[in-house]
């Protein structure tokens, strides 16, 4: 196992750069996930780590040598394909032990390696079988197999459960997390899935158009995002922004916003008068107002998810959204008020979109 | 179930047409392959005849030296096949896999090249053979039948490797091949299907070629089967009707069963291919 360090990667097609100097380090027995929106350029950093695709400039460093212009066989890394990229020439069997197989090893630890890896996907029954018949769940853990006799020093993955069911989605997640407490290899995930990077990842790489925009652990940057971006990309539903104009008047401060609603906010010191700002708010950290306070809102969807009633309500002239534990009955158009700890609030500079 | 009979009664009736124009010759050249030398010309002409002279087949084997040529256009077909399957297979996968300069050239040159007919150019051919010394030699058919077939071997073959996914030989390598070993264990197990196919045509062009072959060789040593059978009945007193027949029906309808019987695997591997 080794670690992984990318050093002020670029990446251009043509004269269209795509990744634009970017930093990350990755320990040893690391689970890291990138994520991002579509394009960002989560696969190209990948395949660049895997070697598939070459570096326009920087290095990426696998156990603290230089791999920038070593073949992606040399590297000993093992990767998961979105589509799984099965050889659909050859057996279950086959596609797990051709690395093994081309490394010239014998058949016995061959067969010892693919059904050690065969008892922990489960996939022993399908051992004889083409890819062409099994379904797309065991097709991927097929996939995860084929990484799994490998022993590589880094796992990859690109989008590896994108193609299945939600259900099956969840299933997944929860085996590749054991799987990794279990193996402590050093892993890359990407994912455009925000929900399965903060539930899989021990750090999270936030990327947006070819940059980082924020490098922490998932509840780390659940709790202080560092900018607008970071903050909207996580959590669903995805947190409320409340633009307005930064007034401190003795110990409290106040954001007030064009139709004239002063929103509560803490009295942070980097703040200037009049400065313009966005609040932001997450759903579950607004609360009803009792007896006549908070801030007045109208109702104007309410959806029950089950485990929770998510609302959403006229505040300030945005939609924001809440969500509430409790099964109140909320009815379209009536009037509540609503109301938040101070210290659950964030505050953005608007020009910059950085945490003020 | 019975709409789906009455369905094919009416397709079969739309086709029927077709079919016997297709079959038509292959009938006149089986009745007169097997009638008796007297009965060839009777009129009004007759379907029928009074004995079945499998002899025939025999007799025309050896007068018009039938084995030789047989031998003469497997050779021909066989090596210009493999030529040009050899040469088109790297010159395909450099047209779906890599970028490079003046490859929109390539392909237009390519296209252009299956616009003119071979017989525009065969004066000019055998010019060339005459200064490789290579007139009257089977291998400058094998030569010029590969040219010939190129175009389409590697624009057919491109096409479909074009539908191999990457992520297949991509897997290979991270899985340990060298950019050779995925190639001879992925990528062409795959192809299997598109190379069959694309031999099949360069096989049969070659089978069927005839202007080339009638200029290039001198010798009838060195016939292929439609000049051989050509050379039966251009310029001679009395043509043997059957015996020609017979060679017809030897030379086209063997080759015809083989390949309709080979297509159901060719459509078996392509289904095996599929990805997903
Ligand atoms: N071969 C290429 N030539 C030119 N541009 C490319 C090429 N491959 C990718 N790009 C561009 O690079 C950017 C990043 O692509 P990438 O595939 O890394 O995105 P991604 O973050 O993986 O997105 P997704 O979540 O949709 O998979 C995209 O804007 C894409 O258009
Ligand atoms: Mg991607």
């Amino acid at each position: 196992m080794a670690s992984v360090k990318i050093r002020n990667v670029e990446k251009s097609y043509g004269s269209l750069k795509v990744i634009h100097g970017v930093d990350i380090d990755v320990e040893d027995h690391e689970f890291v996930v990138l994520v991002g929106p579509s394009g960002c350029g989560k696969s190209t950093l990948l395949r660049m780590i895997a070697g598939l695709e070459t570096i326009s400039g920087g290095d990426i460093l696998i156990g603290d040598k230089v791999v920038n212009d070593i073949p992606p066989r040399d590297r000993d890394i093992a990767m998961v394909f979105q589509n799984y990229a099965l050889y659909p020439h050859m057996s279950i069997f086959d596609n797990m032990g051709f690395s093994l197989k081309l490394r010239k090893r014998p058949r016995s630890e061959i067969e010892e390696k693919v059904l050690e890896a065969a008892d922990i996907l489960n996939l022993r029954p399908y051992l004889g079988r083409s890819p062409g018949q099994l379904s797309g769940g065991q097709r991927q853990r097929v996939a995860m197999g084929r990484a799994l006799v490998r022993d590589a020093r880094v796992f990859l993955f690109d989008e590896p459960l994108s193609n299945l069911d939600a259900k099956l989605r969840v299933v997944m997640r929860t085996e590749i997390k054991a799987l990794h407490q279990r193996l402590q290899t050093t892993s890359v995930y990407v994912t455009h899935d925000q929900i399965e990077a903060m539930t899989m990842a021990d750090r999270i790489v936030v990327m947006n158009a070819g940059r980082v925009e924020q490098i922490g652990a998932p509840l780390d940057l659940y709790d202080s995002p560092a900018n607008l971006f970071v903050a909207g990309f996580l959590g669903s539903p995805s947190m409320n922004f409340i633009k307005g104009r930064f007034r401190r008047d003795g110990g409290r401060a106040h954001v007030f916003c064009d139709d004239g609603t002063a929103l509560p906010v803490p009295a942070v010191s980097d703040a200037a008068n009049d400065q313009p700002v966005v609040v932001g708010i997450r759903p579950e950290h607004l609360c009803l107002a009792k007896d006549g306070a908070g801030v007045a809102a109208t109702v104007d969807v309410v959806e029950p998810t089950g485990a929770n009633i998510e609302l959403f309500v006229e505040l300030a002239g945005e939609r924001v959204c809440a969500v509430f534990g409790e099964r109140h009955p909320f009815r379209p158009g009536e009037k509540i008020a609503l109301t938040w700890k101070l210290e659950k609030v964030h505050l953005f500079d608007s020009n910059s979109g950085d945490r003020i | 179930m019975p709409t789906k009979l009455k369905k094919s009664l009416i397709y079969w009736a739309f086709l029927s047409p077709l079919v016997v124009i297709i079959l038509f010759p292959f009938a006149v050249m089986f009745v007169t392959a097997v009638r008796p030398r007297d009965e060839l010309f009777v009129y009004p002409p007759r379907w029928g005849f009074s004995e079945f002279r499998w002899g025939n087949f025999a007799e025309m084997w050896v007068k018009t030296n039938f084995g030789e040529a047989l031998f003469n256009s497997l050779y021909v077909s066989v090596l210009s096949t493999v030529l040009a399957l050899v040469l088109s297979i790297p010159a395909a996968y450099a047209l779906s896999r890599y970028r490079f300069r003046g490859k929109g050239a390539y392909r237009t040159f390519l296209l252009m090249t299956q616009m003119m007919s071979p017989i525009v150019l065969v004066l000019g051919l055998f010019r060339l053979m005459v200064a490789f010394g290579m007139v009257d030699n089977l291998n400058s058919l094998v030569l010029t039948y590969a040219a010939f077939n190129m175009a389409f071997t590697i624009w057919m073959l491109q096409s479909y490797f074009s539908t191999i996914p990457r992520d297949l030989e991509e897997a290979a390598w991270i899985d340990g091949a060298s950019h050779l070993n995925s190639l001879i264990r992925i990528f062409l197990p795959l192809a299997v299907p598109a190379m069959a196919v694309t031999a099949i045509f360069s096989f049969i062009n070659g089978w069927n070629e005839f202007v080339l072959a009638l200029t290039m060789i001198r010798s009838s040593d060195d016939f292929t089967l439609p000049v051989q059978i050509y050379s039966q009945v251009a310029g001679r007193y009395q043509v043997e009707w059957h015996h020609v027949m017979a060679g017809t029906v030897l030379a086209t309808v063997p080759v015809a069963i083989v390949f309709s019987w080979l297509q159901k695997y060719l459509i078996r591997g392509m289904a095996l291919g599929a990805v997903k």
